[in-house]
């Protein structure tokens, strides 16, 4: 369906419950502005080649609209890449929007760096794991603190290919996220953290989904928010494994945490299980800072000020806990780092 | 003439109003080693950690001087800058803070001259060279995952690169090993050379290797009876109930 064709979606959907598809549009729910295009480009020697925008009807609202919207249509075709590839996917304009496919043979680390100041940025990254590919994928959301964003990403994954799928959110001061996977193949897996640090007024709500059809597949999914001010923060989980889908293994763990009595975190993971033989756990907590990790840290000579600031990051950092590819790793780690510590100049 | 370091007077404790310490005095010189034993709930930790500053911990009459200056306006972290230890019965784990990092922000809060660079990881592999610690402890999360007795080594640890006047041992021999608590053992008569150090434990074992001058039984908040290194293994033969028929 084309997005003029598609219902508003209603609140009692899980997915737009929290941030409901007004709030997220850029204008009014009718309106399809005529965006300005998200410029991809990569760092290195690989070239993002432009591609035909895909007139395909989507199934959900926001890829719809985002297809409506036009902007930009690039891809990036990797096959064991020995480096990692950075792509800069710069913004401008009013509203901007971009499409990114990647189509992944063999092993490649893929990091994607959204920046820039307009009032609304849409992007839809789209990929395609063949069999027995690995991607190792960070994005980093680094936009203006007043541009409202719209991030949708679809992932195929082949057999016995592998997706280890990092995010740190830290740029715009209203976002939803969509982020949908699916495990196609025996032997396929995917390993997802999402990093969020939220403060002043910003809204960030972050959908993931993950979907079993094959048995013998894997998933972990860690997500942890630290949210401050007035913020408030959603992460919904939709997890399903298929009926036949056995030896499946897949978690979800959502951890809040409260640094103001203001701020607000929601964690919402869904399980819709229809397989017999498989394993699938899910967990979610939101609290305050845990006052006997602030006392021994005191305890250790640091103030209350610089106790509270290693815990937070401590608990940022652990959301990369699970990611084994190294680049990605230390990645993801540093420029988390670099935003911790420009916050602290601030 | 003794170098006082810690002086308790008829402190008086209470955990959400409920009493645990009871009028409890005693007086810690540089370079002593004090023992505290009792039963469970005796009060002992709510002891190390009210001096500590514990904030669940309310003082209500009594008081606590170190180094001669009273304690009760003093902070926690306050306290640890001053020159106070505590290696805790049950340390906190602080996941995505690496070891490593967490041991040089210590040490440069608490010392007054913190060694830097080569001069820091030059102290830092000695002592856990000392402690038989592996260097991939350093970039491991604070206490996250880590058995009882990698907790208390890592304690151990901050407690020789810190350098404390006082080093107050909540249950440290708990949860180790013949070898670990012969280790341990080390770090911690290395400490008390020049610094006052009260250990709390249930058992002879650990005095067996720490040899402490002085051994107090507590029960219900309260010393009831100080006396040396016998008082530990008669206190191991015959428990405290004779204490509380004698008291």
């Amino acid at each position: 369906m084309m997005y003029h064709q598609m219902p508003i979606p209603s609140r009692s959907e899980h997915l737009w419950r929290y941030t409901p598809w007004s709030r997220i549009h850029p204008s009014t729910t009718d309106a399809v502005p005529d965006a300005d295009e998200v410029v991809f480009s990569a760092v290195g020697g690989k070239t993002v080649i432009p591609r035909t925008p895909s007139m395909q009807p989507q199934g959900d609202i926001a890829r719809a609209f985002l297809q409506a919207a036009g902007g930009s249509s690039s891809e990036l075709s990797l096959h064991n890449e020995s480096e990692p590839i950075h792509i800069n996917a710069r913004a401008s304009g009013h509203v901007a929007v971009g499409h990114l496919h990647l189509d992944v043979k063999g092993s490649a680390v893929v990091f994607l760096h959204i920046s820039g100041e307009p009032e609304w940025v849409g992007v839809h990254v789209t990929g395609t794991l063949h069999p027995n590919a690995h991607l190792a994928f960070g994005f980093i959301n680094e936009l203006d603190s007043n541009t409202k964003f719209l991030r949708c990403e679809n992932w195929d994954i082949a057999r016995d290919a592998s997706l280890e799928h990092a995010t740190l959110s830290v740029g715009g001061f209203r976002c939803k996220s969509d982020i949908r996977t699916s495990l196609n193949g025996t032997g396929s897996s995917v390993r997802q953290s999402i990093t969020i640090n939220a403060d002043g007024s910003r809204h960030d709500d972050e959908h993931v989904e993950i979907h079993h059809h094959h048995g013998h597949t894997q998933s972990d999914l860690v997500m942890n928010s630290a949210c401050g001010g007035n913020s408030h923060f959603i992460g919904t989980g939709l997890l399903t494994i298929a009926e036949g889908a056995n030896k499946s293994d897949a978690s979800q763990v959502f951890r809040n945490l409260l640094l103001s009595k203001k701020a607000r975190a929601e964690a919402i993971p869904e399980l819709e299980v229809l397989a017999d033989d498989v394993s699938a756990a899910h967990g979610a907590a939101s609290a305050p800072i845990d006052t006997e990790q602030l006392h021994y840290l005191m305890s250790r000579g640091l103030s209350p000020d610089e106790a509270e600031s290693v815990i937070v990051n401590g608990f940022l950092y652990d959301a990369f806990s699970n990611i084994t590819n190294k680049h990605l790793l230390e990645e993801m780690r540093t420029r988390l780092t670099v935003h911790l510590e420009c916050e602290l100049k601030r | 003439m003794a170098d006082e370091i810690l002086r308790i007077e008829n402190l008086h404790v209470s955990v959400e109003g409920t009493p645990i310490i009871n009028g409890l005095s005693l007086t810690i010189n540089r370079g002593e080693i004090h023992a505290i034993m009792g039963r469970n709930g005796a009060g002992k930790s709510t002891l190390a950690n009210v001096v500590m500053g514990h904030p669940a911990y309310e003082v209500t009459s009594g008081s606590i001087f170190f180094k001669g200056q009273p304690l009760e306006e003093l902070e926690v972290f306050e306290r640890a800058r001053a020159g106070m230890f505590l290696s805790f019965q049950y340390p906190a784990a602080i996941p995505g803070v690496q070891v490593g990092t967490f041991l040089k922000k210590s040490v440069a809060s608490v010392r007054e001259n913190p060694p830097k660079g080569r001069a820091f990881r030059k102290e830092l592999n000695a002592a856990m060279e000392q402690l038989s610690m592996d260097k991939s402890f350093l970039s491991r999360y604070v206490n996250d995952g880590f058995s009882g007795g990698e907790k208390k080594r890592l304690e151990i640890l901050q407690m020789l690169l810190l350098q404390p006047h006082l080093a107050l041992l909540d249950e440290t021999d708990s949860g180790l090993d013949i070898d670990a608590l012969r280790i341990v053992a080390q770090g911690i008569n290395e400490v008390a050379e020049n610094s006052a150090c009260l250990i709390i434990t249930h058992y002879q074992r650990l005095l067996d290797l720490v040899k402490p001058d002085y051994v107090h039984a507590m029960i219900d908040g309260v010393i009831v009876r100080t006396g040396g290194p016998e008082l530990a293994l008669e206190l191991e033969d015959k428990g405290y109930d004779w204490l509380e028929v004698s008291a």
